[in-house]
């Protein structure tokens, strides 16, 4: 019987031209998005290895020179693209593109995209996600609010009932119905998806098991559309009528999609607030020159390590210690500006992550972000991603410094000024990134995921509800 | 098959039908005439359930229809006053879909068609779209899905409505197969004549209450009409 009810559905479905006019549309958008972002990260993605690989040569032929000017120097390393990313952007175009690894700082990354962009282009910045999470729900709604109502108002729904067709039965095939109508139009632009993935390659390291990713990816968006379809067909026979049921769907949709981002980022916000990049920025100088916590300031730190290095060695002159305390005091002061950088931008992190854990929350009220966040984090790029990767370049800075200082203080002597050649800036290896892996994406959705489930479940039951009301209804 | 005892319903304190007892055998052919009102589409619509009845009780094939309402549908076949059918699927495929959901999801094309013949639509409308058919043609669909549900009780609610005259003969004709085929059918109508002609017994409702039954075979079309009148003015 349930087979009957999803063919009769999809062949009223395709039959109609008003969905035939609007799958095509989506249809339309989704290949459109997927060949722009294909485009777009495939030229992003050349430009930072380009760009990547020249710093790395420059850092190489910087020719010969003191190693901590060659530290200041330094070099710039730029983020991978994920080819995730060709479905969402997430936040890539707002975190920066890239960083500075030099002496003493732990550089914020620059050079964000949204800087380079109108503020009007901002709007027309099409995505495959922006299509799956706005315009296929809104081609779902126009597609089931009628399902029930429609067929109560034409008296049909009446007809069928009289055949002693359990209510439940019925709702169950429309909305497996409306699911494979769907899939028609989806399955092909998954597999399209899927095609544009391995063209463009695993190139950028941005993220591992990218394969597993866009299966996970897959399935979210199924489930999302899985709420969407049994919340419409549960309107549609709670309604008393097709259009109550359109204008109540068309709210949801407004309230989920549109409005609850912008309530969730206020939210956050006042939940945590950030400090501004100037306040961040004073924090980080304070810290370090001033100390934190039981660290003095740093002349006091400069002048303890004197003393307790030439005690340590019973001399009396820096310049007849068996190594050079110049590299020392250097190396010190990174340790301990290492432990601002890991308390602030530590903290900075996760107030980021806390303010997006609000978002996830938000997902129980509206799913939409609950569904932005899984495909944000499955296609890496998200500030999670993000954070990780500027956390493995902070951890190469370090390696920079600590290959720097330990030479200085090797090789040369207090007071004279020392020269280091190629073979030294050879010593550090090439930054490489490896991305992490789904597990470590997913481990941290587990609200957004939950949230999702909590829609399905709550999806099925207003389904539940509706047809009982539905069925005395006719 | 069909019983009601003591079957009332009030909306709001208002009476739509007053303590109905009524009897359909297998065989028979019980028509209910009255004016628009009268209560045969409550009657009707009690033994469906669409409607919870205020007291007394509606049994089909010994069955409460309150207390089984799925099982007690697969004893009926319904067609309303207007049959409403999908209008982008064809006859043949409306049909097909109504059937299955009656239970007979086994009917090949051959068999689909034979019902719509069997129910006077022309063969060669059965594979076009229900969206371009007149209301006779809906009509005849609906009595082809009546048909297909092979049920032991038919529910008929001004069913000839929107036929013309030779169409409604030929639905009395069936009418009269099935009862020879041990069917019990319960119609509403307002066609004296037609229920002169094929009621094995005739009820005379008016404001929810059943005035008065009748054996059509005893009397003429005259008297027929004579004691309705007489029930419906006083």
């Amino acid at each position: 019987m349930f087979g009957h009810i999803i063919r009769k559905e999809v062949i009223e479905t395709l039959r109609d031209g008003r969905f035939r006019w609007g799958a095509a549309l989506v249809g339309l958008l989704l290949v459109l998005s997927l060949a722009a972002g294909f485009a777009q990260r495939a030229e992003v993605e050349r430009a930072h290895a380009q760009a990547q690989s020249m710093s790395w040569s420059q850092w190489l032929d910087q020719g010969d020179k003191n190693p901590h000017s060659a530290a200041h120097y330094g070099i710039y390393v730029f983020r991978p693209v994920s080819s995730l990313s060709l479905v969402d952007r997430g936040v890539d175009s707002y975190v920066g593109a890239t960083t500075w690894l030099e002496a003493h700082y732990q550089n914020p990354f620059e050079h964000r995209a949204i800087q380079d962009t109108p503020a009007l282009a901002r709007f027309a910045d099409l995505t495959a996600a922006t299509t799956l999470q706005l315009l296929v729900p809104l081609l779902i709604l126009l597609l089931a609010f009628a399902t029930f109502s429609g067929e109560r108002e034409r008296g049909t729904l009446r007809q069928v009932l009289s055949l002693g067709v359990n209510p439940r039965t019925l709702a169950t095939g429309k909305a497996l119905g409306v699911g494979l109508a769907l899939a028609l139009l989806l399955i092909p632009a998954a597999a399209l998806g899927a095609l544009a993935l391995m063209a463009a390659g695993p190139g950028g390291e941005a993220v591992a098991d990218e394969g597993l990713r866009y299966l996970l990816l897959v399935l979210t968006y199924s489930a999302y559309f899985g709420v969407i379809v049994l919340l419409a067909v549960a309107v549609s026979a709670l309604a008393p009528s097709s259009r109550t049921a359109l204008a109540l769907l068309l709210c949801f949709w407004i309230v989920n999609g549109l409005l609850a981002p912008r309530v969730a980022s206020d939210v956050a916000r006042s939940q945590v607030e950030l400090p501004s990049s100037l306040e961040f920025q004073e924090t980080v100088q304070r810290d370090r020159s001033e100390g934190f916590g039981e660290f003095p300031s740093q002349q006091l730190r400069q002048e303890l390590l004197v003393d307790s290095v030439l005690a340590a060695h019973g001399v009396e002159e820096l310049a007849n210690l068996p190594f050079n305390f110049a590299g020392l005091s250097l190396q010190r002061s990174e340790e301990f500006g290492d432990l601002v950088f890991d308390r602030r931008f530590g903290d900075l992190a996760n107030q980021v992550e806390a303010q997006l854990e609000v978002h996830r929350r938000i997902g129980f009220l509206a799913p939409h972000l609950a569904v932005r966040s899984l495909s944000m984090s499955l296609t890496g790029t998200d500030p999670a991603h993000h954070q990780r990767y500027a956390e493995a370049a902070e951890e190469h800075r370090r390696l920079i410094q600590r290959i720097m200082n330990t030479d200085i203080m090797e090789n040369s002597r207090f007071g004279e000024s020392y020269i280091a050649g190629p073979e030294l800036w050879a010593e550090v290896p090439e930054f490489e990134y490896e991305g992490p892996e789904a597990s470590w994406a997913v481990a941290g959705q587990g609200t957004a995921i939950a949230a999702i489930l909590f829609w399905l479940l709550l999806g099925g039951l207003l389904v539940r509800v509706g047809t009982s009301v539905s069925a005395r209804r006719v | 098959m069909l019983k009601a005892e003591a079957l009332s319903k009030h909306y709001n304190g208002t009476p739509a039908l007053s303590d109905l007892d009524l009897e359909v055998n297998p065989g028979d052919i019980y028509c209910l005439l009255g004016a628009n009102g009268a209560g045969k589409s409550t009657t009707i619509r009690l033994f469906l359930n669409f409607i919870s009845a205020t007291s007394g009780r509606a049994l089909v094939n010994g069955m409460e229809v309150s207390a089984e309402p799925l099982e007690t549908k697969k004893y009926l076949a319904y067609i309303p006053e207007q049959v409403m059918l999908y209008p982008h699927l064809t006859g043949a495929e409306n049909l097909e879909y109504f059937a299955a959901l009656s239970g007979h999801d086994d009917y090949d094309r051959g068999r689909i068609e034979e019902f719509l013949t069997r129910s006077g639509l022309q063969k060669d409308a059965h594979h076009e779209r229900v969206g371009t058919y007149s209301k006779g043609m809906r009509q005849k669909v609906g009595i082809a899905v009546a048909l297909a549900k092979q049920a032991g009780a038919l529910l008929l609610d001004e069913p000839t409505s929107g036929l013309d005259p030779e169409a409604s003969n030929e639905f009395s004709l069936l009418l009269r197969q099935l009862r020879d085929d041990g069917v019990a059918i319960l119609m509403a109508t307002h066609d004296l004549f037609r229920a002169k002609e094929v009621g094995s017994r005739v009820g005379i409702m008016r404001r929810g209450v059943l005035r008065a039954e009748l054996d059509p075979a005893e009397l003429g079309h005259a008297d027929l009409e004579r004691i309705y009148l007489e029930h419906m003015h006083d």
